[in-house]
């Protein structure tokens, strides 16, 4: 048994991902209170190179892989520095990769399995983990049972923890001992077909202006891209909207799309419906348009106004200009 | 085989029990809808030829045999329950524990689920079961594809989209990007009614009570309500200038612009 907390660290094009970036803020926390260290397992492209990892909060980097195949093929490496390395916790990104890797865990270790989680504490030694459950309508705080193994496999949403600024620390950076992968080894990326267009990450947007069906059409995007502009953010969707074709699934929020934490969400002619609810309302601050007095949103949304998106949100934008001065 | 889980229906009200467990007879139950799009994969590979037969899994309370029978009204050939108290409050290890051990028994050459369940959302059915059982995964397809002796699915990354390929058998998770599942036609659900079912103990599936640990690693110790927000602010019936005033009075006030 050991104090040390180890986390799931994707790499893609080279780089850490920001989930990457914002477990090692948090494992590198919940070390220093368990008096134990931040350990990365990083893999994906560019992981052989994680020193960049030390910055941000790792005490020491064990390299799964770093060729571009499903996260879950790295499971028999994770799996055996599991075993050898007998970390308090195992955090992982609740993104499909992360969630994929920590469930073969899961499987091969027999382990406790909590999350998504919106906190995370180490109390007396023993994993607390906090949890919105049933469609946000109960808060849970849950624990390993007394017999359960170690490490506690915690699934850990976006923005849950924010990435250190100009840390300074050095990682050491070491290959995982050699493991036969095994048959989880043997699904393989046969085809890989990158977007036209550059999509934006909504999980490191501060400010979310999303829209449904209420836009209407792919070109109805168009004022909201200019709000979203103005306020510094990116656009989002709901699932009417990435359905239609109007922007692509990567936009989509909610319970099958991303799940987001910004500083403002702006809702555009969306309902509300619960499956999109899930994804967006830890938003700190929620703003609906919307021209349904009765729509669902106006019974969660901070401000909600009744109204013409296509009136609104053009004016919206020239006034957020003319207050900024531009 | 596609796997299933009976849930709370989305929108119903949920209560949890002193003992801080769902209460499930308060709540209409329902197939967990993301299932409902693994049902419809399934059949429309059965449909293509692609498969030859489907059959439907669910571990749950003897209840969720109303579930498989649905899934039954949808179509498909047969179904297999696995129940047993000791089974109530099942953690994802647990869960997938069971489902591997009935996987193994029925043998489909792809075992489908739907990405993540309705209630408790973590995603990890899938790869643990795929981990239990010594087969490749293949996760989150917005559409699953058998050729000869692979399957492929379609799967969305951060800027695109990727195919996935493993030999068979495999276990497999779709999103709702599969297409609308259908719904169960009278004719459909008076078939279902003579489609074979059966129901399985542990012991059927070669698992004792002790090995799963009282079916969980992992214990809720606390519930309570979510921390009360503050009132809806609404701005109505005024012109959209003034509108718009009021929103940028209140980003202002909030120190968003
Ligand atoms: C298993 C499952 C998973 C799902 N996952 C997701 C998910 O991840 N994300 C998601 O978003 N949904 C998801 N859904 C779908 C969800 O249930 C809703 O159908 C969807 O969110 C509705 O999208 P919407 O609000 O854009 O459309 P609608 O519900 O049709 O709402 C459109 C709104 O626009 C308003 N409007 C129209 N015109 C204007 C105008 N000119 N100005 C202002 N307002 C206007 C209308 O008043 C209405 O309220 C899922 C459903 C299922 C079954």
């Amino acid at each position: 048994m050991s104090n040390d907390v180890a986390f799931l660290a994707e790499f893609s094009g080279g780089s850490p991902t920001h989930a990457a970036l914002e477990l090692a803020a948090g494992a590198a926390d919940l070390a220093e209170g368990s008096k134990g260290a931040a350990v990365a397992l990083a893999y994906g492209p560019g992981a052989a190179d994680a020193g960049a990892l030390g910055a941000a909060g790792a005490s020491r980097v064990l390299v799964l892989g770093d060729e571009p195949s499903p996260a879950i093929t790295h499971a028999a490496a994770a799996a055996a520095v599991v075993r050898d390395l007998n970390p308090l916790l195992l955090l992982a990104p609740a993104t499909p990769n992360g969630r994929d890797l920590a469930a073969a865990l899961v499987g091969l270790v027999a382990l406790p399995a909590f999350g998504p989680v919106r906190a995370v504490r180490i109390e007396a030694g023993r994993v607390r983990t906090e949890q919105a459950t049933l469609q946000g309508t109960v808060i849970t705080v849950s624990e390993p049972t007394d017999d359960a193994g170690q490490p506690a496999i915690v699934l850990v949403l976006p923005s849950t923890f924010t990435p250190r600024e100009g840390g300074s620390g050095a990682a050491k950076v070491e290959p995982a001992a050699a493991s036969e992968a095994g048959p989880l080894g043997a699904a393989r990326i046969v085809e890989s077909h990158p977007a036209e267009a550059a999509v934006a990450n909504l999980e490191e947007a501060s400010v979310i202006v999303a829209g449904g069906r209420g836009v209407g059409s792919a070109d109805g995007f168009a004022p909201l891209h200019e709000l979203a502009a103005a306020l510094g953010g990116a656009v989002g969707a709901s699932r009417a909207a990435a359905d239609a074709g109007w922007v692509p699934y990567q936009l989509q929020i909610g319970q099958t799309g991303k799940v987001v934490k910004p500083a403002l969400y702006v809702g555009c002619g969306i309902s509300g419906a619960i499956q999109h609810r899930v994804g967006m309302q830890t938003a700190e601050n929620v703003l609906a348009i919307n021209k349904d007095p009765d729509a669902p949103i106006g019974e969660f949304a901070d401000l909600f106004v009744v109204g013409d998106l296509f009136t609104i949100v053009p004016k919206l934008t020239a006034e957020i200009r003319r207050r900024k001065g531009r | 085989m596609v796997c299933i889980k009976q849930v709370p229906a989305t929108t119903a009200e949920k209560r949890y029990t002193a003992d801080l467990r769902l209460d499930r007879a308060a709540a209409e139950a329902v197939i967990n809808p993301l299932d409902e799009y693994a049902i419809e994969q399934a059949l429309r590979l059965q449909e293509s030829g692609a498969v030859e037969s489907v059959g439907f899994l669910s571990m749950g309370p003897e209840q969720a045999a109303e579930a498989l029978r649905r899934a039954l009204a949808m179509g498909g050939d047969d179904a297999t329950l696995v129940t047993d108290p000791v089974l109530a409050g099942a953690d994802a290890w647990a869960t997938a524990r069971v489902l591997a051990a009935a996987l193994d028994k029925l043998a489909p050459d792809v075992a489908l689920m739907g990405m993540a369940s309705d209630d408790a959302r973590g995603s990890l059915v899938p790869g643990a079961v795929a981990a239990l059982r010594g087969m490749p995964l293949l996760s989150y397809g917005s559409e699953l594809r058998i050729e000869g002796s692979s399957a492929r699915v379609r799967r969305l990354t951060a800027d695109g989209f990727d195919i996935v390929e493993a030999p068979l058998p495999v276990v497999a998770s779709v999103t709702d990007q599969v297409g609308e599942p259908r719904y169960a036609s009278l004719k459909g659900i008076m078939a279902a009614k003579r489609k074979p079912m059966e129901t399985w103990g542990l012991a059927d599936i070669g698992l004792s009570p002790d090995e799963l640990h009282g079916a969980a690693l992992t214990r809720v110790v606390e519930a309570r309500k979510p921390e009360a927000k503050s009132p809806t602010e609404r701005v109505e019936d005024v012109s959209a200038d003034e509108a718009v005033t009021r929103i940028a009075d209140w980003l202002a006030a909030r120190k968003l612009i």
